[in-house]
C-alpha cells in the first residue's frame, strides 16, 4: 500500500517535469525521423544497415531508456538533497517501499516510452515503404526487460551515490557509451578490435544486440547477449539496492 | 507517574566520532504541552529531536515516546508521531491536495479516510485557495504551512517542529504562530527555534541546550527568574554564555 502511494508520487513527479517529455520522448522520436532521412540519403552500395528502420526502431527504444535512467537518477538524488526522504524516514515506510517506489514508476515509464517509440516506428516504416513485423516487435519488448533493469539500476546507483548536481553528468557518460560503443548509433562490429573489445566488455552492446535480433526476426541469436545483459543488469540493480539501503542507514546514523 | 509524560529521556547521548553532540541528557515532557528546545547552532537541539523520531540512533541512553521505546519499538513511535523539518520538504510537483493525500495514505489512511483528513487540513490551515496549486509554486510561508499540515494529517500524538518559522517574514511567522497556538493542548508539541520571542509566545516549557547539555529548564517566567533577566533573550544569552547569577 505504502509502496503504491510512493510509486504514484514518484510517477507524478517525473511526468510533471516537462524535460522528461523532451528527453524521454521528443528527443528519441526526432532522432528516429532524422536518422531515417539520413538513411534515405546513404547509397545502397554503402551496405550500411544501422539506420534501417528494423535496426533504428530498437535503437531508439534503447536510446529512450537511457533518459529514463537519467530521470530516475535525478529524481532520487533530488529527493535526497531536499530532505524529502529524511521526512519520509520518520514515517512508517520501510526500505522495500522506497525501493519499489522508485523501481515501479521507472519500469512503467520505460514501457510507455518503448510503446510510443514503436508506434512511431510503424508509422515511419509505413511512410517510407518498409515493414516491421508486429510479432518480432512484441518479442523485442520482452527482450528489452534486461536493458530496462540495467538502466534503472544505473539510475538508482548514481542517484544514491551522487548529488543532484553531479548525477546528470555521470549519467551522460553512460548515455554516450550506450550510443557509441553500445551500438545505438554505430555499427560496432565493423570497427577495429580495440573498440570492439571495449564494446563487448560493457553491457550496453549486448542489450542492444538482443533487442535488434528480436526485431530482425533472429531471436535465437539474441539468447546469448540477452543472458549477458541480464547478468550485468542483475548485478547493477542489486548494487543499487545495496547503495540505497546503505545511504538510508547512513542518513539515520 | 510516567503516564503523565509524553516523552521521557534518560541519559540520552549522541557522539559523532570524537564529538559529543548530545551529552547524557535526561528530562520529561508532559502530555499536551508545547515544549521548546532552545540553543545556538550546534547546541544539539536537532540531534535530540532526530533521536526521538528515529532519524538518528543514540550512542547510549534511552527515550520513550508515549511509552514506546525509541530503541526497541521504533515503528510504534513512527506511527504516533510526525515531523515538520527545518527545510520545507514537500513534493514540489504535487499539488497541495496531493501532498496531503500522500502523507495521509503513507500513515495508513484508506482513500475515504484520506479524503476526509485532507478536507479537514485544508479547512484548518486555510489552504483552500491553493489546494490545486503545485507545492513548488507556493511562497515560503504557504509551503511551511503545508509542511505542518502534512505533519498533522496523521493525527499524531506527538508533533516535532524543527525551526518551523526559519526564513519566514514577520507576517508569515506571526500567522504560523497562530496556527501552532491553535494546536496547543490537542497534542504534545516539541519545537526547536532560534527565535526567543517565538519560544516565549508559544511555549509551556523551555529547555536551553548548550554544548549538548541542558543548562536550564522551566516555564519562560521561571527561566527569566533563574537568570534575573527581564526578557527571555537576555536570559538565554546569560545561560548560553554561562553568566547566569
Amino acid at each position: 500500500m505504502r509502496s503504491i502511494e510512493f510509486s504514484k508520487r514518484t510517477t507524478k513527479e517525473i511526468l510533471r517535469d516537462p524535460l522528461s517529455y523532451i528527453f524521454c520522448l521528443g528527443f528519441p522520436l526526432i532522432m528516429l525521423i532524422i536518422m531515417t532521412v539520413v538513411d534515405r540519403s546513404i547509397p545502397k552500395e554503402a551496405g550500411m544497415t544501422i539506420f534501417k528502420i528494423q535496426s533504428l526502431a530498437p535503437g531508439m527504444a534503447v536510446f529512450g531508456l537511457t533518459f529514463v535512467m537519467l530521470f530516475t537518477c535525478i529524481q532520487f538524488s533530488k529527493d535526497r538533497s531536499t530532505a524529502f526522504l529524511t521526512r519520509l524516514y520518520a514515517s512508517p515506510m520501510k526500505s522495500v517501499d522506497y525501493i519499489l517506489g522508485y523501481t515501479v514508476p521507472s519500469i512503467i515509464l520505460a514501457l510507455i516510452q518503448i510503446a510510443i517509440t514503436y508506434v512511431c516506428s510503424f508509422v515511419v516504416a509505413a511512410i517510407i515503404g518498409e515493414s516491421l513485423k508486429p510479432l518480432n516487435v512484441l518479442l523485442s519488448i520482452v527482450y528489452l526487460f534486461p536493458s530496462i533493469l540495467l538502466y534503472l539500476g544505473f539510475g538508482l546507483l548514481f542517484g544514491g551515490l551522487l548529488n543532484d548536481k553531479s548525477a546528470p553528468g555521470v549519467c551522460s557518460i553512460v548515455i554516450t557509451l550506450s550510443c557509441m560503443v553500445g551500438g545505438i548509433w554505430m555499427d560496432v562490429d565493423s570497427m577495429g578490435s580495440a573498440i570492439k573489445n571495449l564494446s563487448h566488455s560493457l553491457p550496453f552492446y549486448h542489450g542492444m544486440k538482443a533487442v535488434r535480433m528480436a526485431v530482425l526476426g533472429e531471436p535465437g541469436d539474441a539468447l546469448k547477449p540477452l543472458l549477458i545483459t541480464l547478468a550485468y543488469a542483475t548485478v547493477i540493480y542489486i548494487l543499487a539496492i545495496i547503495v540505497m539501503r546503505g545511504k538510508m542507514k547512513k542518513d539515520v546514523r | 507517574m510516567e503516564e503523565e509524560f509524553a516523552i521521557v529521556l534518560k541519559d540520552l547521548r549522541k557522539e559523532f566520532g570524537s564529538k559529543v553532540a548530545v551529552n547524557n541528557i535526561s528530562f520529561n515532557i508532559k502530555k499536551g504541552k508545547l515544549f521548546s528546545l532552545l540553543g545556538v547552532n550546534g547546541a544539539g537541539k536537532t540531534t535530540t529531536i532526530r533521536m526521538l523520531m528515529g532519524l538518528s540512533k543514540p550512542t547510549s541512553g534511552e527515550a520513550q515516546v508515549m511509552g514506546h521505546s525509541i530503541l526497541t519499538d521504533l515503528s510504534a513511535v513512527k506511527q504516533i508521531s510526525n515531523f515538520s523539518p527545518q527545510e520545507t520538504s514537500v513534493a514540489p510537483n504535487l499539488t497541495v491536495r496531493e501532498n496531503l493525500e500522500f502523507f495521509a495514505k503513507i500513515y495508513g489512511a484508506d482513500k475515504e479516510k484520506a479524503n476526509g483528513l485532507v478536507k479537514d487540513m485544508i479547512e484548518k490551515f486555510s489552504l483552500g485557495e491553493v489546494e490545486n496549486s503545485k507545492a513548488k509554486t507556493l511562497s515560503g510561508g504557504w509551503q511551511r504551512r503545508l509542511s505542518i499540515a502534512m505533519a498533522l494529517i496523521s493525527s499524531p500524538e506527538v508533533l516535532f517542529l524543527d525551526e518551523p518559522t526559519l526564513g519566514l517574514d514577520v507576517l508569515a511567522r506571526r500567522e504560523l504562530w497562530h496556527v501552532i497556538e491553535k494546536l496547543k493542548g490537542s497534542m504534545t508539541i516539541v519545537l526547536t527555534t532560534h527565535y526567543m520571542e517565538e519560544a516565549e509566545a508559544l511555549s509551556d516549557e523551555i529547555a536551553i541546550m548548550v554544548g549538548g547539555e541542558i543548562k536550564a529548564m522551566g516555564t519562560p517566567d521561571e527561566i527569566k527568574q533563574i537568570t534575573g533577566k527581564e526578557n527571555l533573550e537576555e536570559a538565554f544569552i546569560s545561560i548560553a554564555e554561562g553568566t547566569e547569577k
